[in-house]
């Protein structure tokens, strides 16, 4: 007993330990995340009208920036001006949109509402801190002269850009 | 008829995202004379997109010729791609933008676009 107790402590440094670490890799670096946080939903409050704002029934959807650097990005949110499917429709469509910052991460944040630029459908917004930013973007569709749009499905597009400086 | 008219504009059950690194990529020698290469990732968050496309651009978002394995690359859903950008030693120095931007299938209704800068 005594002869297998010492051979084990002779032996012992030179068991080899099959419990190991297992590491978790992770990596840090300068991204963008664009992420659709709110659907959005067209309400129909007259025949010939379609809109995302509250009022109208609508819902407006909310577009979540994320980046990890400071004044390492634009944002550019467009707002739809064609329905991307419809049924066939005859008269022209009147679009307008608007996009704006809804909530942010960042107290320093809450200049970018107001040093926002918009040109066309398109609104741009310069992501001067990091951390996340959340975008409303309305849009309103009005067919023809007050004609009722045609019974069907619609869908519009939002592009969601987010550009490195 | 028209009061059933309530439609969605971003159908979306559950957040969805884009995410393309790194933000200023790095031109280098590729193992071809005359063109370099840069590699890229995308993460792929967005279960309505299968497919994103690459494109390279001046800092007028001119396009520049590049290649790549695919210009449209075929994504799953939460698939992390990395893809090698080729581009032509004489066209480098006007090299701005690489961007990525989802392909909108039917019930998809955002498109998201993010562009690396090359400094």
């Amino acid at each position: 007993m005594k002869k297998l107790l010492i051979v084990s402590l002779i032996l012992a440094p030179h068991i080899p330990v099959y419990a190991a670490d297992t590491p978790i890799v992770g990596n840090v670096q300068t991204r963008c995340l664009i992420t659709t946080d709110t659907n959005g939903v067209y309400g129909n409050p007259l025949p010939s009208k379609l809109s995302t704002t509250a009022s109208d029934g609508g819902v407006v959807p909310v577009i979540r920036y994320d980046v990890t650097l400071a004044d390492a990005y634009l944002a550019k949110i467009t707002t739809p001006t064609a329905f991307s499917t419809s049924p066939t429709l005859t008269d022209s469509v009147t679009w307008t949109g608007s996009t704006a910052v809804s909530k942010t991460s960042d107290a320093g944040m809450s200049g970018y509402e107001a040093a926002k630029v918009t040109y066309g459908s398109t609104t741009q917004f310069d992501l001067t801190k990091a951390g996340s930013t959340w975008f409303s973007s309305s849009s309103t569709a009005v067919y023809g002269v007050s004609k009722s749009f045609v019974g069907g499905s619609y869908t519009a597009i939002v592009l969601a850009e987010c550009i490195a400086k | 008829m028209r009061a059933l008219l309530l439609l969605a504009l971003l159908p979306f059950c559950n957040a969805v995202a884009h995410e393309m690194t790194p933000t200023y990529p790095t031109f280098s020698k590729s193992f071809m004379a005359g063109i370099s290469v840069t590699t890229l990732n995308i993460f792929n968050k967005r279960k309505d997109v299968s497919y994103y496309e690459i494109g390279v651009f001046t800092d007028e978002w001119e396009p520049i010729p590049f290649v790549s394995e695919y210009t449209i690359i075929p994504m799953k859903y939460l698939d992390t791609v990395s893809f090698d950008v080729y581009v032509s030693n004489l066209s480098l120095s006007s090299v701005e933008f690489i961007c990525s931007v989802s392909q909108v299938q039917a019930g998809a209704t955002v498109s998201s676009k993010i562009c690396s800068r090359v400094k």
